[in-house]
């Protein structure tokens, strides 16, 4: 996941930010402290060690393989791809069957030879929602898996706005309007912030050259003045009214806008984003047919209804939308909106040759705004 | 000791008495390298490591080992220069607010509590027995709008409508202050208490009036303690970063982002080795102040 800033469980979103903080190094520490008391017992022998974001699974869902398959799932947890990609590539990382990565750096894990080529024959692809395979981050799905994904986009209330917010320029000349100027939440991540510029001149961030970053950033840091926020998003604000507009995903803002109606959601043009959080295998995983036969399990439409309820983000199995029932409310914005064109969306993927010009000039803007 | 038992005893007698002192000497030498082993480790090491990566290059994710200034000049020039400078300069500020909050805070637990003195303490330092990011994510809940700090000001008729506070600089100096405090009363609190009373009477007796003693008396004798207190605050006041994240917006940014951001994100291991450095000397220049301010301090208490 890329805009980890507003993580998925977001209608706890300050739990989730102290657990992001706190509890996920809390978690790791316990879990490896006390390992069999979250394995099987006697009756299994297999193991299956998972190295994920905190919280991503559905107990109930873990409870129910580990009765089908006498295994439970040891999860170990991590609260950035950063903090993956410096243990898969120490020696600390050996041990994990399966990795949840998040698009953007599964080019840098397989190139740095971290993740095993997986077998397709072992695993039901075309149950999945096709949009989400053979994206630029990984073609083919040669090392990744979908596990479910969420989107950029913009939470605002058009009373400040004073109309819709279609495209990125809608966004940055609302933000100049003195009812939206200086309450406005923009990512804290490089990408997200300067990319919209990218996209309106017309260029791709996966191969925008230093000085365009850089040229693009120039926009973000005289539009910095406006802002008020890059710190993760708290829906209450939105909904209150401290914050009128806000870059984040489809998960907080629908808990926004479950607070409070009159608030909109959009995915502006002419780009967005798509972030996809993947099971991946790391290369060396020592229970490997374990770990497939829990993506076959995972991968089941009735797990992954019950994956998507509990995450809050889309898994990726096709026709998730007409399983959901009535009964959840705003339930098209779990899918991003009801005009979602997956042709307007683009991946990141981290480049060692620039992602240090993005963090930089993202230091930059927050410092204009201060 | 065991191979001498087997020697008989009146050679025994003279030898222990040779023996014995540079054995005990043993003992403590071994006490000794016991914690100087761990910072050597755990401390020496780790900073060894980080001095030789601030001269060497970025390879994505790991170092090239060489001998380069390129580290210090990026650190030192532009954004990171300015930053590091606003950073010195905001440590200052807020661990001069966090004093100017203390003193008061500690000369009236040295001075005017007697039988409450502990209680006085115990109110202090209770905060410390809860995690800092709760406490810090409270003053985040109290000072968010419909919270807590909005209600009562508007009870109080000192501000009308919603509360603005959060993810304001003024927010960030009121967390830093607030978590810092208890740190700073403490030492404060211990200097003030051990002054004597009679040099307080005799100033008193010689004429001075009670701002005189406090000017001239009260306030030169408390050296040590605010030194200390400076010391306690303003460094890691250098490389906070979680009170500019939750309550300032992450705007402004402060050193101890920029260097998180190095290792955490960019995976520029030189750069953010560099940052470390000069932090350190910072605190270094600042430690050595301090010592100058407290020198011949030796009386004080007695």
């Amino acid at each position: 996941m890329v805009d980890r800033s507003s993580p998925p469980k977001s209608l706890l979103s300050r739990r989730t930010m102290l657990g992001l903080l706190g509890a996920a190094p809390a978690t790791a520490a316990l879990s490896a402290a006390f390992p069999g008391s979250l394995r099987a017992n006697a009756a299994g022998t297999g193991q299956l060690n998972i190295y994920s974001w905190p919280d991503y699974f559905s107990a109930d869902n873990l409870a129910t393989y580990a009765k089908k398959s006498g295994v439970t799932p040891n999860i170990t947890t991590y609260d950035s791809n950063e903090t993956l990609f410096a243990k898969l590539n120490s020696p600390a990382g050996a041990g994990f069957d399966i990795v949840i990565p998040s698009s953007s750096w599964i080019k840098q894990l397989a190139d740095k030879g971290l993740l095993a080529e997986l077998d397709h024959t072992r695993l039901n692809l075309a149950s999945l929602d096709q949009d989400l395979l053979d994206r630029d981050y990984d073609r083919g799905n040669k090392y990744s898996i979908p596990k479910d994904w969420g989107l950029l986009g913009v939470v605002y209330d058009p009373e400040a706005t004073g109309g819709e917010i279609k495209t990125w320029e809608d966004f940055f000349k609302a933000g100049e309007r003195p009812e939206v100027s200086g309450k406005i939440r923009l990512s804290d991540s490089g990408w997200e912030t300067i990319g919209t510029e990218l996209w309106l001149q017309g260029k791709d961030w996966n191969t925008a050259t230093v000085e365009e970053i850089k040229a693009a950033g120039e926009r973000l840091k005289s539009f910095a003045k406006h802002v008020k926020s890059f710190s993760g998003l708290d829906p209450n604000a939105v909904a209150n009214g401290s914050i009128v507009m806000a870059q984040t995903n489809q998960g907080t803002a629908r808990a926004a806008i479950g607070l409070n109606p009159k608030l909109k959601w959009s995915v502006p043009g002419p780009f967005s984003e798509l972030w996809v959080d993947n099971y991946a295998i790391p290369k060396n995983a020592p229970n490997v047919d374990q770990a497939y036969d829990f993506l076959s399990f995972m991968l089941q439409p009735d797990v992954q209804l019950a994956e998507t309820k509990y995450v809050g983000f889309p898994a990726a199995v096709a026709g998730l939308r007409e399983k959901i029932g009535a009964d959840t409310p705003n339930a098209d914005l779990i899918f991003g909106g009801k005009d979602l064109d997956f042709k307007k969306l683009t991946s990141f993927v981290v480049n060692p040759e620039t992602i240090g010009t993005y963090l930089q000039v993202q230091t930059e803007i927050q410092a204009a705004a201060g | 000791m065991s191979t001498l038992t087997s020697v008989p005893l009146d050679v025994i007698k003279p030898a222990r008495g040779r023996l014995g002192a540079p054995s005990a000497r043993l003992v403590d030498h071994l006490l000794a390298g016991i914690p100087t082993l761990w910072l050597a480790l755990f401390f020496l090491a780790p900073l060894g490591f980080t001095v030789v990566f601030s001269f060497g290059r970025n390879i994505f994710g790991g170092v090239e080992l060489a001998f380069t200034l390129d580290n210090y000049r990026t650190a030192l020039s532009g954004f990171y220069g300015a930053t590091f400078i606003r950073t010195i300069i905001f440590a200052a500020s807020a661990s001069a607010l966090c004093l100017a909050v203390a003193y008061p805070v500690a000369y009236f637990i040295a001075r005017h509590t007697s039988r409450h003195r502990v209680l006085a303490i115990v109110l202090i330092l209770i905060p410390y027995f809860s995690s800092f990011l709760i406490r810090v994510m409270s003053l985040h809940m109290l000072m968010s709008r419909d919270g807590f700090a909005e209600a009562v000001l508007n009870v109080l008729n000192l501000h009308s409508g919603p509360l603005d506070v959060l993810d304001t600089q003024t927010a960030v100096f009121i967390g830093m202050v607030y978590a810092y405090l208890p740190i700073a009363i403490v030492p404060l609190y211990v200097v003030l208490d051990r002054i004597p009373r009679p040099l307080l009477e005799a100033s008193r007796d010689l004429g001075a009036s009670r701002l005189e003693t406090f000017l001239f008396v009260t306030l030169p004798m408390s050296r040590p303690g605010i030194a200390t207190a400076v010391l306690l605050t303003a460094v890691p006041m250098l490389g906070e970063m979680v009170i500019p994240k939750l309550l300032g917006g992450s705007r402004g940014v402060l050193m101890g982002q920029a260097l998180s951001s190095q290792y955490l994100q960019s995976q520029n291991y030189p750069l953010g080795s560099a940052m470390a450095v000069l932090i350190l000397l910072a605190i270094a220049v600042i430690v050595a102040g301090l010592a100058r301010l407290t020198k011949g301090f030796a009386e004080v208490g007695q």
